[in-house]
């Protein structure tokens, strides 16, 4: 029996695709890179997880784990041959613990689906990447995604307490756990943010967080962005830390508005999005700094969301922002670097003076309270030549960033798309050391080969379309 | 392979979606199914495979797209506005012109050329209804069940095409009204409740007589050369009004895009109303009146309403006016499984998303729910329990200011 017909067995017609357009389906995700699995299934269970992988094993082919398929990175695109393990269905919630504050969920379940399960209970799933709406708790640990109210809160690895993993092998390991600090090496740690190249999660203990008693949502406006960048920079250097700080420039602002229509100053340069949280007194204490800050820095406008809806609203169009620039462009590169908030005003101005260097057209929205960049090129691939041009000008900013004492990754992971430029923060040491983790969990090199660690021929092209 | 028709979806629709994933939650199937095949973003991947000959237009193709409810909720949640429906419309063309001898020619058939014959449509109504009053309906299951959820089809049966209603005093102006395939014979307390309640405002209500059925079930079969003879027909039919007014929220959302299916599309398009937009308006106006109350009274939202021309806030307001207290059973606007045709060719999601919308209703807790919209109202009744009702808005606030 072949592989097909054994996963056939398992999982049943319906949960097993050859097809190729079936294959052509799942080539993407929210990134630049495609690549065309061999097989895809759609497992309900850990032990079907288990046994698909020990499959995969018997036949020598690769394994890639796949959420929703909204990562930035190509990390869930398949290597040639692969088999795409898609997680989405094992999306139950098996149980919540309000006294504790935690709640133990299947990968698949969506990130914004937990919370609106939570409502009425006072709590949430405090990792919001952009994505929330679409992406997958899997997912997020798989990547350590950040969002907004990572700045307060931290990144997703804050909030994953235990995982449970099938390995390159097929055997079943739990990590970590409830107790808050468990004996031996911190395994779920490593876990969290390793893409699937160590192994996949199949079910999660996640920490749940209180929703604040009071929450200031201001949208400051701003005629020119270096002092919009010079707002954020203060704020954090007042000592500050607002539960989230976001900026958007001009032509960021002009596409989201187009799709929420929530009254954004379309005419202004920049604006800030930011959020304080708490009780009441330390609440208004908190905006009126941010407000004489912005005012400071010649700040246009302040407007404060006055109720829940509103709030909702801008922070929809802040979500929004990446789908929303396609409005100007059909394609997208996408940066992801960090920086010293120190050097924040500085490597915005070179950012900006790359684009206009190669002629691209350059959106920019980003966390502004820990220096996560993502400047956005927004271009059309199919001119000639103009993807070489956008991938050459993007990876300009990168260097910029990290000669400037930044990363390059923020949230979105490495994956495949930044596998290569890893020298560039890594040295040979550094990336001996991740080497042999990964060898020590996968020594086969079957989980996700090619990502994350830049060795062996690149054997993925882009789109063809 | 290349597209065959005009209808195809276009290069540049086509690279208007930049798989971000956005959409995929607030799709019907991909919330039932977890696959992306089975979701936007991969109906689109599917698309741009056989657009740019990757992939043969064969069954599998025809499979993928024909799962799709087209209910539109992909394109409320699409930051990048991708003309979603207007694609899925062009892609099972496609199909038709490919496969024209696939299963689906039935449907082709029925919706592309019987239902625009007011005589065939009549003839079988008046089946179904002979069939009501036999008591069959009511033992029967699938689309006989259905049937049972119909309301009771009067005999002879009725038509409004070709009469006119004029207002008590001095009309304020004209409209047309658009009286429909189905609409007209099964329905007809629905365009009477609309006819009255426009004749209330001031308005003289015309119901033009060359008109015929709007084509949007032809459309979302794929039958895009009927579709196209039919908004043709309209157009014609039409001409003169500067105010079409429709009752049917997939009628109106299709005829809104007119530009697509006949040349003089786009000036009919312009000049249509949803029927709840309308009275919603003549309210904010002032020329309706305004009952004071408190009686709860769940609403459920038709995709074609909501998704394809946002239009959230008209229902809630009519009830409003009625003395009532809409209260929400789906914050997230999920379709009910009715989707025109797509109850009688894909029973099981239809039921599964049927019996989702019937424990909302449940979980809201109300006794009655409005649904302005006819397949909806259909599939509602199939599915929630006996002592549910489900109404139209409009027909509600008629019954409370005749
Ligand atoms: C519009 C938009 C906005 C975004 N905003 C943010 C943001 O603010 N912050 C941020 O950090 N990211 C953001 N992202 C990127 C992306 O959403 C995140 O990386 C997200 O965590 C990916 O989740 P997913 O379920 O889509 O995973 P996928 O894309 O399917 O997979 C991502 C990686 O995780 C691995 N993986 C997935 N599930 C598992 C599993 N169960 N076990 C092991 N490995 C697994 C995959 O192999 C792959 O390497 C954004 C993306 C988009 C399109
Ligand atoms: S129209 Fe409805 S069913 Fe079809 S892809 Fe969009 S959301 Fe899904
Ligand atoms: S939300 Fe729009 S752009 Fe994003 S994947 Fe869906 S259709 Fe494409």
């Amino acid at each position: 029996m072949d592989a097909t017909a054994r996963l056939i067995e398992l999982l049943g017609v319906d949960r097993v695709r050859t097809e190729p357009i079936d294959r052509m389906v799942y080539a993407k995700d929210s990134g630049v890179t495609a690549g065309e699995p061999a097989i895809v299934v759609l497992p309900e269970t850990t032990a079907e997880v288990a046994a698909v992988v020990r499959i995969a094993a018997a036949f020598d082919m690769p394994i890639v784990a796949r959420g929703a398929g909204t990562g930035l990175a190509g990390g869930a695109v398949a290597c040639p041959g692969a088999l795409l393990v898609v997680l989405t269905r094992m999306n139950q919630i098996v149980m919540v613990d309000e006294v504790g504050r935690t709640a133990l969920v299947g990968p698949g379940l969506i990130n914004l689906d937990l919370s609106h399960a939570l409502v009425g209970r006072n709590l949430h799933f405090a990792p919001d990447p952009s994505s929330q709406q679409a992406s997958t708790i899997g997912g997020n640990a798989a990547t350590n995604a950040g969002g907004p109210h990572c700045l307060a809160e931290g990144s997703t690895v804050a909030h994953v307490l235990g995982v449970e993993v099938v390995s390159a092998d097929g055997e079943i390991l739990m990590l970590g756990g409830a107790a808050p600090d468990p004996p031996g090496y911190d395994l779920r740690g490593l876990m969290v943010g390793s893409e699937g190249t160590l192994g996949i999660v199949t079910q999660l203990l996640v920490r749940l967080t209180e929703n604040p008693p009071q929450t200031v949502t201001m949208l400051i406006a701003f005629d020119d962005i270096n002092d919009a960048a010079r707002t954020g920079s203060d704020i954090i250097g007042a000592g500050l830390v607002p539960a989230a700080l976001e900026m958007m420039d001009h032509e960021m602002i002009v596409a989201i508005e187009n799709f929420v229509s929530a009254g954004l100053p379309v005419e202004a340069d920049a604006v800030l999005l930011a959020e304080v949280v708490g009780h009441a007194d330390g609440v208004a204490e908190e905006a009126g700094v941010i407000r004489s800050i912005a005012v400071r820095n010649r700040a246009t406008d302040v407007r404060v969301a006055s109720d829940e809806d509103e709030r909702a609203l801008l922070w929809k169009g802040r979500k929004s922002a990446f789908g929303a620039i396609a409005q100007a462009a059909p394609d997208y590169y996408l940066n992801d670097t960090v920086v010293p908030r120190t050097r924040f005003v500085d490597v915005l101005g070179e950012i900006y003076a790359i684009a206009d260097r190669y002629g691209i057209r350059l959106m920019n929205v980003f966390h502004a309270g820990d220096g996560n960049l993502h400047p956005l090129v927004s271009y059309d691939a199919s001119q000639p030549g103009m993807t070489d041009i956008v991938v050459e000008a993007a990876h300009e900013m990168v260097c910029v960033a990290v000669a400037a004492g930044g990363t390059l990754s923020g949230e979105h992971g490495i994956g495949l798309e930044k596998r290569d430029l890893m020298d560039q923060v890594f040295t040979d040491v550094d990336l001996d050391a991740q080497a042999r983790i990964s060898q020590a969990f996968d020594p086969a090199r079957r989980m996700n080969p090619g990502k994350v660690l830049p060795d062996g021929a690149r054997c993925f092209d882009r789109p063809s379309s | 392979m290349a597209w065959v028709t005009d209808w195809a979806p276009t290069a540049d629709e086509l690279n208007s979606c930049i798989d971000c994933g956005l959409c995929l939650p607030a799709c019907p199937t991909f919330r039932l199914t977890g696959d992306e095949s089975a979701s936007p973003r991969g109906r689109i991947a599917a698309m741009r495979a056989v657009a740019g000959g990757r992939a043969p237009l064969d069954g599998r193709f025809a499979e993928i797209m024909d799962l799709c409810l087209q209910c539109r909720a992909c394109e409320t949640a699409c930051p990048s506005l991708v003309p979603f429906g207007r694609m899925m419309e062009g892609a099972r063309g496609e199909v038709a012109a490919h496969r024209p001898d696939a299963p689906t020619i039935g449907r082709r058939v029925l919706f592309g050329r019987l239902i625009g014959s007011r005589v065939l449509v009549a003839l079988a109504s008046a089946a179904v209804g002979l069939a009501q009053r036999a008591g069959l309906a009511s033992v029967g299951s699938g689309p006989l069940r259905k049937a049972a959820a119909l309301r009771p089809i009067p005999i002879p049966v009725p038509t409004a095409a070709g009469r006119e209603w004029l207002p008590d005093g001095t009309p304020i102006g004209t409209v047309a009204l658009l009286s429909g395939c189905v609409m007209d014979a099964w329905y007809s307390q629905t365009h009477i409740a609309v006819i009255q309640v426009l004749r209330t405002a001031g308005y003289r209500v015309v119901a033009p007589p060359n008109q015929t059925c709007c084509g949007a079930l032809a459309a979302h079969e794929g039958a895009v050369y009927d579709a196209a003879r039919l908004a043709e027909r309209n157009a014609e039919a039409f001409e003169g009004y500067d105010r079409i007014v429709v009752d049917s929220a997939g009628c109106s959302a299709h005829m809104k895009g007119y530009r697509h299916w006949a040349d003089g599309g786009a000036k009919v398009a312009d000049r249509v109303v949803d029927a709840n937009e309308f009275v919603a308006q003549l309210l904010t106006e002032g020329l309706l009146p305004v009952i004071e109350g408190d009686v709860p009274i769940g609403i459920q939202d038709p995709c074609h309403l909501r998704h394809a021309q946002r239009i959230v806030e008209a229902p809630r307001a009519i009830l409003g006016a009625a003395g009532c207290v809409p209260i929400e059973i789906d914050p997230a606007g999920m379709c009910c499984g009715a989707a025109g045709a797509y109850q009688l060719t894909h029973p099981d999601v239809s039921d599964q998303l049927g019996r989702i919308k019937a424990d909302q209703i449940a979980g809201a807790g109300v006794a009655v729910v409005a649904s302005p919209n006819p397949g909806c109202e259909m599939q509602l009744r199939a599915h929630v329990p006996p002592d549910v009702e489900v109404v139209h808005p409009i027909e509600v606030y008629w019954d409370k200011i005749k």
